[in-house]
């Protein structure tokens, strides 16, 4: 019991009253990421094959590219963490007789309150974050069903795990960040309707209410920041889990990919504040 | 660090689905019920067509063997789809096609390219997907649409409508065109319009019932923005003029200036989906009904307004007794007419 309102009182605490303070004489840097994954994609979409369960599997890429830095809100102990992914993917069914193509990109905003003081290096941050994102599965079978497109704001709720830890003098940083929406909107034809038919009049019922009783979606990402001579690498693994039945439609996209990709941790400043500290970078422009 | 690496990828194991599926059977009865569910469940003229499917899993269930070949299989599952008596409903594997074509095999054919082509010589203009020329001493407009699969583009009709600026009738002639895009129904149809007009209306089902239908929701075309043709138009059918043909020839036919010359349309009024089966054969079915301006069906096809046959005299002359009617039928409705352009 303890456990679980420890774990709403994680969640809540994005809540507290949150103060601004001045703060310009520190630089907050921003810790970004260029990731590629390779992994592989199962599908189900009983629009583009009613009545059955066939799995459509193959192969997937992505790239995904992410952002954090602490921002002003509650003393600096909140942080801003922006992903943006773009992903397609190669399938086919068990048969081997057709094929189903898939593309996603998407967009997430999230901000975590973070409790640093917890056990040496590491950091817990809970918080929520939104998402839009939209897609699309082709299969290269079918007649008036050829496309299900996918389009979903979601608002989610987020937790990460850093650690900080050595080996062999080595400096390595561990990351879990599990995120799962649990309301949005989501855009979905009814089961049977062509999408011819939505330039005609009177098409009430794509745009639905998301949660948990017709939608379940679920990322976990794992990472491992490796600082090798003058740069760092970042290996991982993220699982990505979208569930829908919405409008007589059942869906599911599921991916697991390996990533790697580079980290740098970099300020980024302009304008006044530019000026104000020209000095203390030798800019090759100003 | 390899131990921690190696325990950092049993622990992302945890994450990898397993998604239990239909990833290939190729066990006949499997299929045969796969079959039947995927037509149970989404096909849409059981009620119109009076087709009791149950019946028909009752007539074809035992004759489904674990010891048929694939070749067997597919012969019988063909065979059960015909029982829809269905241009759109077909079984395809990689060796074969089921189709039922009874809707303009068992017909005369009231087309002959060779004949055909004593119309158009060899001097006709090709734009997108049609074939066009002035015939009957420039007098008629004559083009040829074979294929609503083949592209027609906005300034391909532009250029057609200003080269019989001249004429006093136009023939459409969608002998043989066995469908395709819808667009260009409604592309092509839109410039004989001079208000917008209710057209018909589509449902889709919602269901699994075979009555489980949306309610008909109308459907209107609008007047091109382009060159529009008032003068008298005939439209040429025959019993090849299918699905999206079907379609082209139920807004003409609405339309004052126009006269459907020729035999009663294929039909194909169901606009098809696709699925498939566990042993990865797919399977084409008709699955939301396009209804006329009165709410009726037109899968069975569509009378013409003046039904003529080619006759075994004519044929054997080499001349086409519908296009000949039709340019009679133009020439002399030729005098209230008027075209109007736009643009």
């Amino acid at each position: 019991m303890r456990v679980v309102i420890g774990v709403v009182l994680l969640f809540l605490s994005i809540g507290l009253s949150l103060h601004a303070q001045s703060d310009e004489e520190k630089y907050r840097s921003i810790n970004g990421s260029t990731s590629i994954g390779i992994g592989r994609y199962n599908l189900r979409d009983t629009y583009l094959s009613p009545s059955t369960d066939v799995n459509y599997t193959g192969w997937m890429i992505r790239v995904l590219n992410e952002r954090m830095k602490v921002v002003k809100l509650a003393d600096y102990n909140v942080s801003r963490q922006q992903y943006v992914n773009v992903e397609f993917g190669s399938t086919q069914n068990g048969a081997g007789t057709a094929s189903e193509f898939a593309g996603f990109a998407d967009y997430s905003l999230g901000y975590h309150y973070r409790f640093t003081s917890l056990l040496p290096g590491l950091k817990l941050l809970t918080g929520a974050s939104t998402r839009l994102s939209g897609g699309f599965i082709y299969n290269t079978r079918n007649s008036n069903n050829p496309v299900s497109g996918k389009l979903d704001w979601d608002l989610n709720l987020s937790a990460m795990a850093i650690y900080n830890f050595r080996i062999n003098k080595l400096p390595l940083t561990l990351r879990y960040q599990a995120e799962i929406p649990f309301m949005g909107i989501l855009f979905s034809v009814h089961k049977g309707e062509p999408y011819y038919f939505l330039t005609q009049e009177g098409n009430d019922g794509v745009l639905q209410f998301s949660s948990f009783h017709n939608k379940f979606a679920m990322k976990n990402y794992f990472s491992l920041d490796i600082p090798i001579s003058n740069f760092t690498l970042r290996i991982g693994y993220l699982n990505s889990i979208y569930r829908t039945d919405v409008n007589g439609i059942q869906t599911h996209i599921l991916s697991n990919s390996f990533m790697i990709g580079w980290v740098k941790e970099f300020v980024t400043f302009g304008g006044k504040r530019l000026k104000n500290h020209a000095r203390q970078f030798q800019s090759a422009y100003y | 660090m390899k131990t921690l690496i190696y325990q950092l990828f049993l622990f992302c194991l945890l994450f990898v689905s397993c998604e239990k599926g239909a990833d290939y059977h190729s066990s006949p009865r499997e299929n045969f019920e796969a079959l039947w569910r995927i037509m149970d469940e989404n096909y849409c003229f059981f009620e119109y067509k009076q087709v009791d499917w149950d019946e028909v899993y009752a007539r074809y269930s035992p004759l489904v063997k674990d010891t048929m070949n694939q070749y067997e299989l597919f012969d019988l599952l063909g065979d059960m789809l015909a029982e829809v008596k269905d241009g759109h409903t077909n079984l395809i594997s990689s060796f074969d096609m089921s189709r039922y074509w009874a809707w303009y095999e068992d017909y005369p054919a009231n087309f002959y390219k060779e004949i055909q082509d004593n119309y158009l010589g060899t001097d006709y203009k090709i734009a997108g997907g049609m074939k066009y020329k002035k015939v009957a001493d420039n007098q008629i407009g004559y083009i040829y649409y074979g294929s609503f699969s083949s592209g027609i583009g906005e300034k391909n009709l532009n250029y057609i409508f200003t080269h019989f600026e001249a004429c006093k009738g136009l023939i459409i002639d969608v002998r043989d065109n066995g469908g395709g895009a819808l667009i260009y129904s409604d592309r092509i149809a839109s410039r004989f319009l001079e208000e917008k007009i209710l057209t018909g209306y589509t449902q889709y089902k919602k269901g699994n019932g075979h009555t489980d239908f949306t309610e008909p929701n109308p459907v209107y075309l609008s007047p091109s923005e382009y060159i529009r043709w008032m003068k008298p138009v005939a439209v040429l059918t025959n019993r090849h003029s299918y699905s999206a043909t079907n379609d082209f020839v139920n807004v003409m036919r609405l339309l004052p200036q126009v006269t459907i010359i020729g035999d009663r349309t294929g039909g194909g009024s169901g606009l098809p989906f696709s699925s498939e089966l566990p042993n990865g054969w797919s399977v084409r079915f008709s699955a939301c009904p396009m209804l006329d301006v009165n709410k009726e069906h037109t899968e069975f096809g569509i009378d013409p307004d003046l039904k003529v046959s080619m006759t075994d005299e004519d044929i054997q002359k080499g001349v086409d007794t519908i296009i000949e009617t039709a340019i009679e039928w133009l020439l002399s409705k030729a005098d209230s007419t008027k075209t109007k352009s736009f643009l």
